[in-house]
């Protein structure tokens, strides 16, 4: 059992021991205040004060940024694949879109070509596209989307904005077939622009043609132009058909031989014009001639 | 149903052939498919049934195809028959020795049609070129596997081998009623 008597000196000793402190930090505040109000400096407590502290707050202002970073990071990351799709569907979108502009542009380009073509020979035409190519290896001729429908009739020439392309060889009423200028049964008659001397184009099957019946007495120079003579009228005169490529002098035979490199790119053969001109099927002769006007 | 499926069959292959592998219009290397086609009835199919598929194919081959009317119709009808006379007569007779023998076949009609419109047709043809007609040899040989599955599949699905009903059958669990 416990005295009672013992208990009381502690907790008086205790409150004295408070009483003391608190003075204690009030003088000390007072001094502070005093001496700060007075000089409106730090002294040097302050100063070691405010040094101590600094390093702490530099600390806890560092983590807490660190912290907020990483938040924000993860928020991003979050985000970010989001953000990845859209921008990779947003890419698509506009790869899409700029090949659709290249196409257009290209398409544009080709057709002011062909518009520029119809206005300079200012002859009738009917504007075709290629809708099929002939999948055998012994003929040259390709399939287009117009017919008797439209004008078509076997024999009319087929060209397009560099120059001459074909023959009508066959119609339907909505479709016709043109044999290819390149094709070896085909033929054509041709001037040498820069000479006038004329001569026969023929297909070789290949992207050359071959000019036969030009007599060695003829200069002939390599880039000569080659066009069309007008002479059976099929073809209007004048159009382009081809550069001479190679001119060969043999020892033997009145002719020489002479290679024409195409005007129209036949590897690239997209829109066509025909060239509307009444035609009349000669039947004796196999072939077709013109309407006179 | 037969004749009018692979009829079809043989023009959307047609199709195919003069417009998306035909890159220009010099392109060699487009495949014959038609060919395989013909193999196929040569070595599955009878001769009536195949030569009603194969004539008005030739005949739509003429129109998109070259300038002389009937080339096509013999060129498919002589390239049938071959087949089926090697197959019937031949003592090798496995579809591993098939598949070259439908190359060979295929260099050799193309050859002699070559040859009759070279003598026949008033106009010239493009010079006859042996690496390119092998490379057309060697594509009807790497088409010939791929496009027998298909008819294969197009011709039990005819003959209603398969059909989604035949599949959605219910079945008994006994597998020896089935």
């Amino acid at each position: 059992m416990r005295k009672k008597g013992s208990r009381k000196p502690k907790g008086r000793f205790r409150a004295f021991r408070l009483v003391l402190l608190i003075g204690f930090l009030l003088t000390m505040t007072l001094i502070f205040l005093v001496s700060t109000l007075g000089s409106q400096k730090f002294g040097p407590l302050h100063e070691l004060l405010f040094e101590a502290v600094g390093p702490v707050q530099n600390i806890f202002s560092r983590g807490t940024d660190s912290l907020r970073s990483l938040k924000q990071d993860y928020v991003d990351l979050l985000s970010v694949r989001r953000e990845n799709e859209r921008l990779w569907a947003e890419l698509q979108e506009c790869r899409t879109l700029s090949y659709k502009n290249r196409e257009a542009l290209a398409t544009n380009t080709r057709l002011r070509k062909l518009l520029n073509f119809k206005n300079v020979t200012g002859l009738p035409m009917v504007a075709a596209r290629i809708i099929g190519k002939d999948p055998s290896v012994w003929f040259r001729s390709v399939v287009i989307d117009r017919g008797a429908r439209d004008g078509v009739s076997k024999g009319m020439a087929v060209v397009n904005g560099d120059g001459v392309v074909g023959q009508i060889f066959s119609v339907s009423p909505n479709y016709a077939k043109v044999l290819l200028a390149i094709a070896p049964s085909s033929a054509m008659d041709v001037v040498l622009q820069k000479s006038r001397v004329r001569g026969i184009l023929k297909g070789t099957g290949s992207l050359t043609y071959q000019l036969d019946y030009i007599l060695k007495t003829i200069e002939v120079e390599e880039g000569d132009q080659v066009v069309t003579a007008g002479y059976g009228g099929i073809f209007p005169t004048g159009l382009p058909i081809g550069v001479v490529s190679k001119v060969i002098r043999k020892r033997r035979g009145m002719f020489l031989e002479v290679e024409v490199e195409p005007a129209v790119d036949f590897l690239t053969l997209e829109d066509l014009l025909v060239v509307e001109q009444e035609l009349i099927i000669s039947e004796e002769e196999g072939g077709v001639l013109p309407v006179e006007p | 149903m037969f004749v009018i499926g692979f009829f079809s069959l043989g023009v959307l292959l047609i199709g195919l052939q003069t417009t998306l592998f035909m890159v220009n219009p010099l392109w060699n290397a487009s495949p014959d498919f038609y060919f395989v086609l013909v193999a196929y009835l040569a070595y599955r199919h009878d001769l009536f049934r195949s030569l009603i598929i194969l004539f008005p194919l030739g005949l739509i081959f003429d129109v998109l195809s070259g300038v002389l009317l009937g080339m096509y119709p013999a060129l498919l009808i002589l390239g049938f028959l071959l087949l089926k006379f090697m197959a019937s007569h031949l003592p090798v007779r496995e579809s591993l020795y098939q598949v070259p023998m439908i190359g060979v076949s295929y260099l050799l009609v193309s050859w002699l049609v070559y040859v009759f419109m070279s003598f026949a047709s008033e106009s010239p043809l493009v010079p006859w070129s042996w690496p390119v007609m092998l490379m057309r040899a060697g594509l009807v040989i790497l088409c010939t596997f791929p496009l027998f599955r298909v008819f294969e599949f197009f011709n039990r699905r005819i003959e209603g081998k398969i059909s989604p009903l035949h599949k959605m059958r219910l079945r008994s669990g006994n597998r020896y009623r089935e």
